[in-house]
């Protein structure tokens, strides 16, 4: 199975999300993860869909039918060398007293987390990465009482050094930056 | 001074201040605009302020009364598909707009370009299971090009002119709005004006095709030694039939149709060689695996017309001209890809392909032909015994019509009979749902393809199963005078099933026999006339009767129970394994 990221600029309208969703659904289709939030440009909406397939045809045939949406403006399906993408996490750990202490240097410096959070008697750890970061990163946690985990979906950038400028329709959207 | 001027100030200003409708006026206004002339629609509680309005647009706008909203989804499409316009279909919250549904997923799916109005609770009982309350939103997004909930008055006019735009442009779909029926209510908070939509900033259906695309599919057809054009149904959408045939007769290239594409071309031209798919004819069919190229024309290459897809055409190299880019190398791979307009497209290349003859290639349909006629149409057409055939009524049909009328046919035996035995010699004649396959549509559709196209014979063709689905809408055609001419098939069985029963299922008819009604009395009873027809010697006139009758006519014809479609490329079969019996 070979991951494929799926870009996919749109229209912020109310009900998108479900014609989006439909297409997976009726192709058979599991979203690994979803990401969705307004880009640079005002009124411009980009989700990020994390899928596995085994074909490429289907992939493409997928982001066609994505495309023919009426407030879809532009799909992209990514390989991962095409990228630049991350997930972040978030680790509740349990720190009752006379438990096993944390090392926090070597989360620091060997995990690149950090400690984001002090409760009483439990502290909170973000980290970012690629989903095998995260997963190492929980396998290195399990020493200690995992109390929650919860991980976001990936977000992601093409490497081209334009992406969104170059496709979208010319229109007078409003520029954040 | 002030005091004095004051009061005139004020006056003036009175007469100045425009007058501020509500939304079910604002609806109507823009309806006007769009040119809309006819409604097919059912009241209700959630659109009585719609009604309301309509009420003073009488004039203007032809409200037609339906018996179900299914029925006017159903009128909708085949006023849209004879008329090259919009249909309209206008219903109620709740069991109305969910009613509507099997003819929006018709419409999606045949491409064709209605706009379905529906009413919805007020906007602050939204999501309460308020009383008719049904989330036709989340319903319909699968099934529709575009839908939209209007919850305000100042919404109107810019959403129904995207909706009749997105409807009626690229491939054309069905558009549902639902509307609140406070928006419907509560006045604009600015004076009504209307722009008709030409583009969106999303949404911009490709209808020039590329250069480098035309070249290229050029390219291929210059090259080919047996090239074969398949026309669909988007040839008719795009108003191509000229160009169709301009391009056929330069090349000459022989020319197919799909199921839809029926009618694109005359039956009798010398390039046509009939109609692809699971009941189409055996050349059509067999030569598919002998052709080098083939162009595809507005054509999706559905399940029907490839059978097992793959082991489908797979010698051949592909031009595929189609508007909806989601369409090329969907089922198929496309060698040369041409997105756009079928119309525009054909006149691209019209001039970049030579004039050729291809006679031998052409001859070879016509082994297939005789073979065809010999086998399945002559004993169809000549057999004196048993009951009467439905292929003779169609045949008849043909003959007393000159080919010339729209036929809108059901969905089974009747309706492939119909496609079989039908000379059609006029563009756009053919009805019929494909894609879906909706049993009860020909009824309702008829009605609106002859009010769609007033001054031409529409003929209805219906199996007695399909008739009892929508059979409500008689009261419709009698009560809009409308001179619809319906003929019902009547073999007392769900005829297709029990030909599938009888062919893969050894024989075991399961709940296949219909104890019908009589179905004269019915027509009767709604105020249409009719006869049935029970003899072979008695058809000739009874087709008579029906089409020098001034009004709607029902005739039933009882036809040998047991006929079975031939050819058959039975399910998952590959196209070369057509069936002659």
């Amino acid at each position: 199975m070979i991951t494929y990221t799926i870009c996919i600029f749109t229209q912020n309208t109310i009900g998108l999300l479900n014609r989006i969703t439909i297409i997976f659904t009726r192709r058979r289709l599991n979203i690994e993860s979803l990401t969705v939030s307004e880009t640079e440009r005002k009124g411009v909406s980009r989700f990020t869909i994390v899928i596995k397939s085994e074909s490429r045809e289907e992939v493409e045939k997928l982001v066609r039918q994505i495309r023919k949406i009426v407030e879809v403006m532009a799909v992209f399906g990514y390989l991962n060398d095409e990228i630049v993408f991350n997930e972040i996490a978030l680790f509740k750990i349990a720190t009752p007293l006379g438990a096993k202490s944390l090392d926090v240097e070597t989360i620091n410096k060997q995990y690149k987390a950090w400690v984001v959070y002090w409760g009483l008697d439990y502290v909170v750890i973000e980290k970012t990465g690629s989903e095998d970061d995260i997963f190492g990163f929980f396998e290195y946690l399990k020493q200690y009482e995992i109390l929650e985990f919860v991980r976001s979906g990936r977000v992601a950038v093409g490497k081209t050094e334009k992406g969104l400028v170059e496709y979208l329709p010319e229109a007078e959207w409003a520029y954040y930056l | 001074m002030e005091a004095i001027a004051s009061p005139i100030t004020d006056t003036q200003e009175s007469i100045q201040t425009p007058v501020l409708i509500n939304g079910s006026q604002a609806l109507m206004k823009a309806l006007i605009a769009e040119g809309v002339d006819t409604i097919f629609g059912y009241p209700g509680g959630a659109i009585m302020p719609v009604y309301d309005a309509l009420y003073d647009y009488q004039e203007q706008i032809n409200h037609i009364l339906v018996r179900h909203e299914q029925g006017a989804s159903h009128a909708a499409e085949g006023y849209a598909r004879v008329s090259g316009r919009v249909g309209v279909c206008l219903a109620t919250s709740g069991p109305g707009a969910t009613n509507l549904v099997t003819g929006i997923a018709d419409a999606l799916i045949d491409s064709t370009p209605i706009v379905c109005l529906v009413g919805q609770v007020a906007k602050r009982l939204l999501g309460t299971d308020a009383f008719q309350e049904a989330d036709i939103m989340g319903v319909t997004m699968p099934i529709t090009k575009w839908n939209y909930q209007i919850t305000s008055a100042d919404e109107v006019p810019e959403i129904i002119s995207k909706a009749f735009y997105i409807a009626k442009s690229g491939r054309p779909g069905p558009v549902l709005i639902d509307i609140t029926k406070s928006a419907q209510l509560e006045l604009m908070t600015q004076p009504f004006e209307y722009e008709c939509c030409q583009s969106l900033v999303s949404y911009r259906p490709r209808l020039t095709p590329k250069k480098e695309q035309i070249e290229a599919a050029a390219k291929l057809i210059n090259n080919a030694k047996r090239p074969y054009i398949f026309a669909g149904h988007g040839v008719q959408i795009a108003h191509a039939e000229q160009e169709l045939i301009a391009f056929a007769e330069k090349t000459g290239i022989p020319v197919a149709t799909t199921l839809l594409g029926q009618s694109t071309i005359s039956t009798d031209h010398p390039l046509y060689v009939g109609w692809l798919g699971m009941h189409g004819n055996y050349g059509a069919n067999v030569m598919t695996d002998e052709a080098d190229v083939i162009i595809a024309i507005g054509m999706r290459f559905d399940d029907r017309v490839t059978g097992d897809a793959s082991r489908y055409i797979k010698q051949a190299k592909i031009v595929h001209i189609e508007i909806d880019p989601s369409e090329i190398d969907k089922i198929i791979r496309a060698d040369a890809p041409v997105v756009g307009d079928a119309k525009e497209a054909l006149q691209a290349l019209l001039p970049l392909v030579y004039a050729n003859d291809h006679t031998v290639w052409r001859n070879e349909f016509r082994k297939f032909d005789t073979i065809e006629h010999d086998t399945i149409t002559l004993p169809a057409l000549t057999n004196p015994e048993g009951k009467i055939r439905m292929a003779e009524v169609i045949d008849t049909l043909s003959q007393k019509t000159k080919g010339e009328a729209i036929l809108v046919t059901d969905v089974g035996q009747h309706q492939m009979m119909a496609s079989r035995y039908y000379q059609f010699r006029r563009p756009n004649s053919l009805v019929t749902s494909g894609g879906m396959g909706t049993m009860g549509f020909a009824l309702p559709a008829a009605f609106g393809a002859q009010v769609g196209a007033p001054d031409r014979d529409v003929v209805a063709i219906i199996g007695d199963g399909c008739f009892q689905m929508t059979i409500q809408e008689l009261g419709t055609i009698v009560q809009n005078k409308q001179p619809v001419k319906i003929i019902i098939l009547n073999n007392n069985f769900l005829g297709m099933v029990r030909q599938w029963q009888q062919l893969f299922h050894e024989r075991r008819y399961s709940f296949v026999e219909l104890q019908n009604p009589d179905f004269i009395t019915i027509a009767k009873g709604f105020g249409m006339d009719g006869m049935t027809c029970d003899g072979r010697e008695n058809l000739s006139g009874a087709l008579d009767t029906m089409l020098a009758h001034e009004g709607p006519f029902l005739l039933e014809v009882i036809v040998e129970k047991e006929e079975n479609v031939f050819p058959m490329v039975p399910a998952g079969a590959t196209v070369s394994q057509i069936r002659l019996s």
